[in-house]
């Protein structure tokens, strides 16, 4: 078992650096830095991000948008997901919205939203948009599944509705709100991103990318993916470190309630 | 005592009514066994809820169910045929929640928790969460969790069923010592005639739908000899297979 792991490990670390070595090949025999760059002189141009102050100021715009828009997808999904969860009617209504959403493509929410808003909420609004229903689907999920005979076992035992809630209900849909928090905001990076391209708000990783793609800054386009995938990593690792901080309680709680 | 008194009951199904209680009546006697034994499907589980208040009734009477304060809220400790144990909290975490409202001292209330999950041989595993007992000690988890809670009536729903038969007879041993350091009323229904040989003071044969009594059997052989293979209990088995189960 451990010794699988370690083995795929490698595989995996293997293959990057095939796939490193095939670009480093390709960027060699085309020969053209505005076609296919070689994978250092982007690492370069990633790394030169950190010395600039505008790079800074991009990134933290976009992140400020993303966290903003997390935010909002967090407070309404809670919300609205348990509403439709205890109410079925306030679900029937919730659902043709969802699927109306789900169905649309992400462009189009953009430009709409670029007609309506002004420029650095567009991406915000978007983000909302896609992620919301990430979230909410998942809580509904949560809602359908939770354990009834639970909840049985706690009103013959005598709980209060708040006790209810606090000692089976949440803990119950904690696994779900983490799983549809961590898609909403995977989401999120990827569509305040793809808006701010479009909208060009003054700063912005993804107005960067845009201003680097007119003039034909290829590495420079590709360090600012390199920086998106980073951003949307540390989030994975954000929720990953929430997952296992989770479990360790679970087990280390040995101390009284 | 606890008086059941004409009670009905029925469930509206698309083939239309299903009548599960008719004008049934029963007494429960206070700090005794009452088991109800009958075959799957009668009823035998809304009783308990209808006693429980968890669901409601047509007509009739449940009266003598202990409050707890003030409220109208039943005060009684209800055995599951699952454990229903919270996956998420230690074995003490489970048996000090039930005790939360009652016993505002925590130190008091830990004590208590204590207490009964030695009572069930489970301390060395107090710490530990469900998914990490085997089926038989979450059955023991909730019988300490059961009795720690302060009530004066259990409800059982077939407890057992679900363990392999050493187990089972373990445990119901196990139960019937805690119970005669911790005397309450008690209903328990069940399908199996050795479980309730072995538990109760007095058995109610039910029919099935609409449930009514066929005939009772008192128990009245000490606790401290019940076990399966007592020479009492096996005559009282052969009488009720005699008068109950040529009929079936």
């Amino acid at each position: 078992m451990k010794h699988s792991t370690w083995r795929n490990s490698l595989i995996s670390l293997i293959t990057v650096v095939i796939l490193l070595v095939i670009w480093q090949i390709a960027s060699v025999i085309m020969d053209a830095q505005i076609i296919l760059p070689r994978p250092l002189v982007v690492l370069q141009e990633f790394f030169s991000f950190f010395a600039s102050p505008d790079s800074w100021l991009a990134i933290g715009a976009t992140v400020l948008r993303s966290l903003r828009s997390f935010a909002i997808i967090m407070a309404a999904g809670l919300v609205l997901g348990i509403a439709a969860g205890q109410n079925t009617a306030f679900g029937a209504v919730m659902k043709p919205i969802l699927s109306v959403i789900r169905a649309t493509p992400v462009l189009a929410i953009i430009l709409l939203a670029f007609l309506w808003f002004k420029t650095g909420t567009v991406p915000v609004f978007s983000a909302f948009l896609m992620g919301f229903p990430v979230l909410y689907q998942n809580l509904i999920m949560g809602l359908s599944k939770r354990d009834t005979k639970l909840l049985e076992m706690g009103r013959a035992y005598g709980l209060d509705g708040r006790q209810l809630l606090r000692y089976i209900t949440i803990p119950s849909l904690l696994p779900f709100i983490l799983a549809g928090a961590r898609g909403a905001l995977g989401m999120t990076w990827k569509v305040v991103i793809a808006a701010e391209v479009l909208t060009v708000p003054r700063y912005g990783v993804g107005s960067s990318m845009q201003y680097a793609q007119m003039n034909l800054e290829t590495a420079t386009v590709m360090g600012w993916t390199i920086t998106a995938i980073v951003l949307t990593a540390c989030g994975d690792l954000l929720f990953d470190a929430i997952d296992a901080a989770l479990g360790m309680g679970m087990r280390s709680r040995r101390s009284r309630l | 005592m606890i008086t059941i008194d004409r009670l009905s009951k029925s469930y509206r199904t698309v083939q239309g009514p299903l009548e599960v209680f008719n004008e049934f009546s029963l007494d429960l006697e206070e700090g005794r066994i009452t088991a109800i034994l009958g075959p799957s499907g009668c009823g035998k589980t809304t009783l308990l809820h209808m006693i429980a208040q968890m669901e409601g009734y047509d007509s009739g009477a449940i009266t003598g169910v202990p409050r707890s304060g003030t409220t109208s809220v039943a005060s009684l400790s209800y055995l599951f045929q699952e454990p229903r144990l919270l996956p998420w909290m230690t074995v003490f975490e489970n048996v000090d929640l039930v005790l939360q409202n009652h016993l505002p001292d925590r130190h008091e209330r830990h004590e208590r928790a204590d207490q009964f999950i030695e009572l069930v041989g489970l301390s060395g595993y107090a710490h530990l969460t469900p998914k990490e007992l085997s089926g038989g000690m979450k059955q023991r988890a909730a019988i300490a969790r059961a009795f720690a809670y302060p009530s004066q009536l259990i409800l059982m729903d077939e407890p057992f069923q679900s363990l392999d038969a050493d187990l089972r007879f373990q445990l119901i041993a196990a139960y019937g010592l805690l119970w005669q350091h911790n005397p309450r009323t008690t209903l328990l229904v069940t399908h199996d005639i050795q479980e309730a040989l072995l538990l109760s003071d007095t058995i109610h044969v039910l029919s099935s739908r609409p449930a009514s009594i066929r005939g009772s059997i008192a128990v009245p052989v000490d606790r401290g000899s019940r076990r399966v293979g007592n020479r009492d209990l096996w005559e009282l088995e052969m009488n009720y297979y005699d008068k109950f189960s040529a009929r079936g």
